[in-house]
């Protein structure tokens, strides 16, 4: 698994996005299969920045992957306890002037991931997210 | 990077990234837009959730003083996101 660790903070989505594309690279994968991963840990990554409210400043990223999936995992120590998998589901079938925008990031990881699993152990919480990627 | 860049009248054009970091930059430049918009993302590489909650927000202001918001064309990936989202045919998005 490739770590790495990132300031707390939505200016570190960049940085995200090229260690998305270091990890490619090295493992020979096609970067047009990268947005769905782009997009979940985004989504994953905000909501830890904005939500969990950890005493560090840092969270760190991992991913893997065995030739047909990408696994994620993020964990951020000193955290409050944060499931992404009990959030409310966004009412997206309403009409348009009574939709809110909250709750769609965690409606896209759903959507995007074939598992989804949070822990929270010794005031660290890790997310893991499994992405479909055959090759 | 995003960039919101003006066209003709009533048009836009959407170019980059408009991902987390860029979308709370780029609230003010569709703050400013006005009447009926067409917005070409042919070069909108990505979305997230924060790019789709500035969309929607300007696409309920806009509906609020009887004009659209449409975005045509619009890159199969990002496209999909407004689909998930359930926005993609209020968009005017295939």
């Amino acid at each position: 698994m490739l770590v790495r660790r990132f300031p707390r903070a939505v200016d570190s989505l960049p940085a995200l996005v090229a260690f998305v594309r270091e990890f490619f690279a090295a493992r020979a994968i096609d970067a047009d299969q990268a947005f769905d991963v782009d997009l979940v840990l985004e989504e994953l990554f905000t909501n830890m920045v904005r939500h969990a409210g950890g005493s560090t400043s840092e969270i760190e990223v991992g991913l893997d992957d065995d030739g047909t999936a990408l696994t994620m995992k993020l964990r951020d120590e000193g955290a409050e306890p944060w499931d992404p998998s009990q959030a409310p589901v966004p009412e997206t079938d309403r009409p348009i002037h009574e939709r809110r925008p909250g709750g769609l990031g965690i409606h896209f990881i759903r959507r995007l991931t074939r598992d989804l699993r949070f822990e929270h152990l010794d005031g660290t919480t890790t997310v893991t997210a499994v992405i479909e990627m055959p090759r | 990077m995003f960039r919101l860049d003006l066209g003709d009248p009533g048009t836009v054009r959407l170019i980059g990234r408009l991902d987390g970091a860029e979308a709370e930059r780029a609230v003010s430049s569709f703050a400013k837009l006005e009447g009926s918009i067409v917005a070409d993302c042919s070069e909108l590489d990505y979305i997230s959730s924060a790019g789709i909650a500035v969309i929607l927000v300007t696409l309920q202001r806009l509906n609020q003083k009887g004009h659209t918001l449409r975005l045509h064309p619009v890159q199969p990936r990002v496209g999909n996101v407004f689909k998930y989202a359930g926005l993609a045919q209020m968009l005017g998005i295939e």
